[in-house]
């Protein structure tokens, strides 16, 4: 007892004598340093993706359990920013994985050399038009927008059935989206409806036009999918544009959000995964990319994250049922993919100097 | 020899310090105008002839005076009335109404957003009262920005005008009402022209403040852009050039801000800085109902300012999914308290931008001292050009920092001083010393022309080497103007969105970062609980400068 008490009085006296403070913050700092350089000596192995907690964190823990000595850490953003993270670290790659995305942002990243080339075996599975030419990346599941309404609010039948509806006079004030510059989903939509004004008048005029009038239908642009979903729970709006895998996880949390397909076609995107060039553990990174396209870990993501397979040989009776359901009422839409990622860019640009929030 | 070892020195620390600040700038300028490589004024012509980015210049502008007017209108009354009437629980209440000023940009917005917004407490609340079947407002464009502003950066005008009226000579007012002035006749024609200098520093301030302002347009601006939000959309829509050019732009903005802010450097008048006379006695307030109103009126304002604070804490214990339509959340526990210590994981973002506040911080104290003591020793030109370099990174607006960091740091040239630290662990607490820089430097350069040399001198004479003059001398003797910059330092550093969003790795993945992110991620509980925890260690860092003061 009285050793501890002189201890105790040494010490305070010391910190008096050494300008305390400096000293506590210095100690603290130096415990803090040590507690972040604890690596458990795994291999880190770090992707950059989009896809959020719910597949990621499925993804982590079955390849851990598999490969024990591999760390699987993720960073999710908007599938832009990914874009945009490894273009801006490319003299100092971090990420190893670039795990999805749109095929138009991923083209993107192939031109400005981004991306390292690698076949994974499961390549040969890929319909032609998900497979980059010169391999640098692969569609791995596909993804689908749909018309999404607040199901409280709106019936089946009174919601929006096709993208012309959201024109409608109805909906004026009632439709929030999810910002579409930093969102791979919202650019396909705009893509889409711009490519097919290309194709249907030789230029965008129309597709712009088109786009105007849905701004200001608008009421806002949520920042991030999670505001767009409470706003949209809370009946700030009733109508938005998203993706069927985020539906379907709301449904199963009991959130009263519902969907349908566009009748006059949907554009399926090919969410696609590439090797980062210079990604520091290139070697579990192919392994990696091997594995998560495995027939077993599409399977995987199929039931307990709703993802669709973009691989053809997978037989549809082992699919689940939410998967051969929307198979079946999904109508793809035509689209000029080349087009979409060779503008994309510049129409969004257009977009939201010219467009947003003009109505 | 002393004398020359002096001005090596003091020219190594201009170096670090133009490496440091300037440089940075300098290659972001040089590359919008294509060089290395050939030059080229395109971006900048592409920039002129654009209406949008017009625009957002136009924007930042008259947003940035707009929240100078409403800072203001709720700051300087708000001064006057805690430093000129006396009324129960003044002290308390007077360290409260600062308290914005602790909160993190992000974690503001967020909460505001949570207590304003469409679906918060209090527009549901509103809706419910009035049974009105939509919501009475939406908390969106400059109306939403400016409400943010005017709550956060009222508290400049607040401080100084307090500060300023303790330095007014009571016998000024005595004499104008001897002369048969009134009290409202004293108030504008004798108190507001003295507080001027403090008034126009303050206004400087928050003119900058806004003008820098990131958070607020980012997640209320939609389609309202500001100069800062312009920048990260170009940027994330790959147009880096235009990024750049947008960058150069708004630092030079920022650079005439500066230039009239060192202009109009309060302090300057024979009055206010003359002999130091008695302070003016406060009115106490004496007929009981006016003592309840006053105090009812205080602690209302009071819960007001605190509203935000309330709300992250109350949404840190709402478990995910189960607040939908209700205007109160049904369920309460803690449950994201609870699923942040069980995954060490989600300890980390705490724990990096508590070791890179520190470090940024520490290192901010020493380079800052060391320039202040060879500014004020040597005087001169470089003592000013020192004393410049200081401020510098105080007026950059943070986006405009982590772009040309990140567009200096990007390039292999050792020679010219460029080294590839992005990806790297040490980008962001670089960039957070920098922009720490000016806290520190400028608390340590009052703290030091207050000191009497003669004490340093006394030291010397008693066979102090300099080292030991520095650390038993002039630190004890600094420590409450080190401490009150490095306290707003670690502040600063600790809650910074701004940069980290560009200069992020997944090693140094801050808290704001990981609230953002949360966010993307559904968990709007876990990022409250995130926000309450960087709400709390600030307020922790304010309370010790203030102990420290009144110490």
């Amino acid at each position: 007892m009285r050793i501890a008490n002189r201890l105790r009085r040494l010490v305070v006296r010391r910190l008096e004598e050494t300008h305390g403070m400096g000293v506590l913050w210095a100690s603290s700092w130096l415990l803090v340093m040590v507690l972040v350089g604890c690596g458990d000596g795994r291999t880190p192995l770090v992707l950059y993706s989009p896809h959020g907690r719910d597949l990621l964190e499925l993804m982590e823990r079955t390849y851990e359990e598999q490969w024990p000595d591999i760390d699987v850490r993720w960073l999710d953003m908007g599938s832009q920013e990914v874009y945009d993270r490894i273009r801006s670290e490319a003299v100092n790659p971090q990420a190893d994985v670039w795990f999805g995305g749109p095929d138009t942002i991923f083209s993107r990243g192939a031109e400005e050399g981004l991306l390292e080339p690698f076949v994974p075996s499961w390549a040969d599975s890929l319909p032609p038009a998900s497979r980059h030419p010169d391999e640098l990346y692969h569609g791995l599941y596909e993804a689908v927008p749909v018309l999404v309404y607040n199901s409280d609010a709106l019936t089946r039948e009174e919601a929006p059935r096709d993208w012309e509806d959201l024109l409608d006079e109805r909906w004026k004030g009632e439709i929030i989206i999810r910002d579409p510059l930093a969102s791979g989903t919202m650019r396909t939509a705009f893509g889409m409806v711009l490519s097919r004004s290309v194709s249907e008048t030789g230029d965008t005029a129309a597709g712009f036009e088109w786009l105007a009038r849905l701004d200001r239908q608008t009421k806002d642009y949520a920042v991030n999918p999670a505001l767009l979903f409470e706003k949209l729970i809370r009946q700030e709006g009733l109508v938005s544009i998203w993706e069927l895998t985020d539906m379907l996880f709301l449904q199963q949390r009991g959130v009263p959000l519902d969907y349908n397909f566009p009748t006059s076609g949907t554009p399926i995107i090919s969410d696609s995964i590439g090797l980062v060039r210079g990604s520091p553990h290139p070697q579990e990174a192919r392994a990696f990319i091997d594995w998560v396209g495995s027939r077993q870990a599409l399977l995987l993501a199929a039931q307990e994250a709703f993802r669709l397979p973009a691989r053809v040989d997978l037989p549809r009776e082992e699919l689940p049922e939410w998967a051969q359901e929307a198979l079946d009422q999904i109508v793809p839409a035509t689209v000029d993919w080349k087009l979409i990622a060779a503008e994309s860019n510049a129409w969004m640009s257009r977009w939201d100097r010219e467009i947003r929030g003009r109505g | 020899m002393s004398r020359r070892r002096q001005a090596l020195g003091g020219m190594s620390l201009v170096l670090v310090l133009v490496w440091l600040v300037g440089y940075p700038l300098l290659i972001t300028l040089l590359e919008a105008l294509g060089i290395p490589g050939a030059f080229s004024l395109a971006p900048f012509l592409e920039f002129a002839g654009r209406a949008d980015e017009w625009r957002a210049l136009w924007h930042s502008l008259w947003i940035s005076a707009a929240s100078v007017v409403l800072a203001g209108l709720v700051g300087v009354p708000l001064g006057l009335v805690f430093e000129g009437v006396d009324f129960p629980g003044r002290r308390t209440l007077g360290a409260l109404v600062a308290l914005p000023v602790a909160l993190p940009p992000l974690v503001g917005v967020i909460a505001f957003l949570f207590l304003y917004g469409e679906s918060g407490f209090v527009s549901r609340g509103v809706q419910a009262a009035l049974s009105l079947e939509k919501a009475p407002w939406q908390l969106s464009g400059p109306g939403a920005i400016l409400l943010v502003h005017a709550y956060s950066m009222y508290v400049y005008f607040y401080l100084f005008t307090r500060a300023a009226l303790v330095r007014i000579d009571a016998s000024i007012l005595e004499a104008a009402a001897s002369l048969g002035a009134g009290r409202r006749r004293r108030l504008w024609r004798v108190t507001l022209p003295l507080l001027g200098p403090a008034l126009v520093g303050a206004a400087l301030l928050t003119f900058m403040t806004s003008l820098a302002s990131f958070s607020a347009p980012y997640i209320f601006g939609g389609g309202f852009r500001v100069m800062t939000t312009q920048i990260v959309a170009s940027k994330l829509n790959g147009e880096i050039a235009m990024a750049q050019v947008e960058s150069v732009t708004l630092a030079l903005l920022a650079f005439l801000g500066l230039w009239a802010m060192r202009r109009a450097e309060p302090g300057h008048t024979a009055v206010v800085g003359g002999v130091r006379g008695v302070a003016p006695i406060r009115r106490q307030l004496r007929r009981p109902l006016v003592r309840v109103g006053a105090t009812a009126l205080g602690w209302g304002l009071a819960i007001f300012l605190l509203l935000p604070h309330l709300t992250l804490l109350v949404i840190s214990f709402v478990p995910p999914g189960t607040w939908t339509t209700e205007a109160i959340p049904p369920v309460l526990d803690g449950s994201n308290y609870r699923s942040l210590a069980s995954a060490p994981e989600r300890l980390r973002p705490v724990l990096n931008s508590l070791w890179m506040a520190s470090v940024a911080t520490l290192g901010a104290i020493v380079l800052g001292l060391s320039a202040a003591r060879s500014a004020v020793k040597r005087g001169g030109r470089m003592g000013g050009l020192l004393e410049t370099l200081l401020s510098v990174p105080w007026a950059l607006p943070g986006t405009v920092f982590a772009i040309a960091l990140a567009t200096t740091f990007s390039v292999n040239r050792p020679e010219l001083g460029r080294f590839v630290l992005v990806g790297t662990p040490w980008i962001l607490p670089m960039a957070y010393l920098v922009r720490s820089l000016p806290l520190t430097g400028r608390s340590s350069l009052a703290g030091l022309r207050q000191l009497d040399p003669s004490l340093e001198e006394a030291a010397a004479s008693l066979g102090a080497g300099r080292l030991r003059r520095v650390w038993r001398v002039i630190l004890p003797l600094l420590r409450p103007a080190i401490l009150a910059g490095a306290s707003l330092a670690f502040i600063t550093a600790l809650g910074d969105f701004v940069t980290s969003i560009v200069l992020y790795t997944y090693d140094t993945r801050p808290i704001s970062i990981e609230i953002l992110s949360s966010l993307r991620l559904q968990d709007t509980g876990v990022a409250a609980v995130y926000g309450v925890l960087l709400m709390v260690v600030s307020a922790m860092a304010f309370l010790l400068w203030g102990r420290e003061r009144r110490a």
